[in-house]
């Protein structure tokens, strides 16, 4: 197995431990919240909920993934850059977008071509654990995408080598076209400095019109990966600055004068 | 168990950006070989369409019998390419009824020399010329594979020294190993 396979699968791996273990606990938190309490004199105690309290209000978030020009300083024949937002609605839960460009140059012996794209993604992330106090930003997120990339190709110049009839050489005309693809992520996020937030995630890729590559399909699309594979790994890793406004300056004082909530007992 | 492992791993703050810089340190390494790598990926498939071929015989000397044939081992089996730079010959060692040879990608037919037995050239053995008759279609297999041609078979034509006829049993030809295209018939006593 190469080690480019190994790489893969770590991957596939670390996704799943992430995914599975979220829902696991998820699930244990929820069995334990709908857990009837007894009291040791087997009275009926009614416990009122608490009402939800909603932490902060709203967020911003502008970043770059500045793992790109890293890969773009030892990559000869492809580069990309991409950028990131999110806004906080609530409960957790994020309207997420992404876009950025990218190039790459195939000059092989018998194939010769250029593509250029740019790409958009837009979905949500939902951060696994509630938010512990109104200055709590990071955590454990997961997240779904809708992306769709425009690239263009440039006309293309191949040789089929055949040692015993002889080489043929010829050309295909420029052509543009769209790549639309779903992607799962995961990662993590935390807050450096007063609205400066740094995370990574880790992502899985699922093209969905794979079929309109069967001509020449890209060697790399920014955004996806490689373009002649239906489905492709990838990681971020973000730089982020925080915008907040309209926060309820009331919030914290409102936790302070709530009254502990003494249970019920009940018949 | 897992669940405590990554209330353990990510409830705090603190934990979390701990947790985080060392998958992040995983995957900084990982990202820094893939980025190193960028050589062209190895070509997994066959690059060049194979037309493959079947000699049989009929079991008795006769066009009736059509479907009462068996396979005829060639015994030390000559293929010559008639290509414009010359003739290129392929020689078999060892007797079989099952071989492959290529269709030019630079024309829309092409010529193949067919001997059954390389030991009858000291004799006045003849070959069979075959000539193939066909539209090529360009086929992109992959960026590790580059382009190659298919072909859709028209037609065989043969002289008819050794060969009694040919049937063509599928005309698409493709990088497919296993598709057997052409049914070879031998005379009895070739």
């Amino acid at each position: 197995m190469s080690i480019q396979s190994t790489l893969r699968y770590t991957c596939i791996l670390v996704f799943s431990f992430l995914l599975f273990g979220a829902i696991n606990a998820k699930a244990q938190v929820a069995a334990i919240d709908t857990m009837p309490k007894v009291p040791a004199d087997s009275a009926v105690i009614d416990t009122p909920k608490a009402p939800k309290i909603e932490l902060g209000s709203h967020q911003l978030t502008i970043g770059i993934d500045i793992l790109r020009p890293v890969i773009n300083a030892y990559s000869t024949d492809k580069y990309g850059y991409e950028f990131a937002a999110d806004y906080y609605l609530k409960n957790e839960l994020y309207l997420a977008a992404e876009g950025g460009w990218g190039t790459s140059t195939v000059t092989y012996a018998d194939l010769k071509y250029n593509t250029s794209n740019y790409f958009f993604r837009a979905g949500f992330n939902k951060y696994l654990f509630p938010r512990q106090d109104a200055k709590d930003w990071g955590g454990l997120f997961m997240g779904l995408r809708l992306a769709t990339a425009g690239i263009d190709r440039s006309a293309a110049t191949y040789t089929v080598i055949d040692s015993l009839w002889g080489n043929n050489t010829g050309s295909l005309a420029g052509k543009s076209f769209n790549a639309y693809w779903m992607e799962l992520t995961a990662g993590v996020r935390v807050e450096l400095y007063k609205g400066l937030m740094a995370g990574w995630n880790i992502r899985g890729k699922f093209l969905l019109n794979g079929k309109s590559f069967n001509d020449l399909s890209p060697l790399y699309v920014a955004g996806y990966g490689r373009g002649d594979k239906t489905s492709a790994f990838d990681f971020n890793f973000y730089l982020s600055y925080a915008v907040r406004w309209k926060r309820h300056k009331w919030h914290n004082g409102l936790m302070a004068q709530l009254p502990y909530q003494t249970p019920v007992v009940g018949l | 168990m897992i669940n405590q492992i990554i209330q353990y791993l990510f409830r705090t703050p603190a934990s979390l950006y701990r947790s985080g810089l060392r998958l992040l340190g995983i995957l900084l390494i990982g990202s820094v070989f893939m980025a190193c790598t960028q050589e062209r990926q190895p070509c997994l498939t066959p690059k060049i369409a194979s037309l493959n071929l079947r000699f049989v015989h009929f079991a008795a000397d006769s066009a009736i019998a059509l479907n009462s044939f068996s396979d005829t081992g060639l015994p030390k089996a000559i293929f010559t390419a008639v290509t414009d730079s010359g003739n290129r010959s392929v020689i078999y060692t060892s007797p079989s009824a099952y071989f492959t040879i290529s269709l030019s990608p630079v024309a829309d037919s092409c010529k193949w020399l067919v001997l059954a037995d390389s030991a009858s050239l000291l004799t006045a053995a003849s070959f069979d010329t075959m000539s193939f008759y066909y539209k090529r279609k360009l086929q992109f297999l992959s960026n590790a594979c580059g382009y190659t041609d298919f072909y859709a078979i028209d037609s065989v034509h043969t002289t008819k020294n050794h060969v009694d006829s040919v049937i063509i049993t599928n005309t698409s030809v493709t990088n497919d190993v296993n598709t057997k295209h052409l049914k070879i018939y031998m005379h009895p006593g070739f």
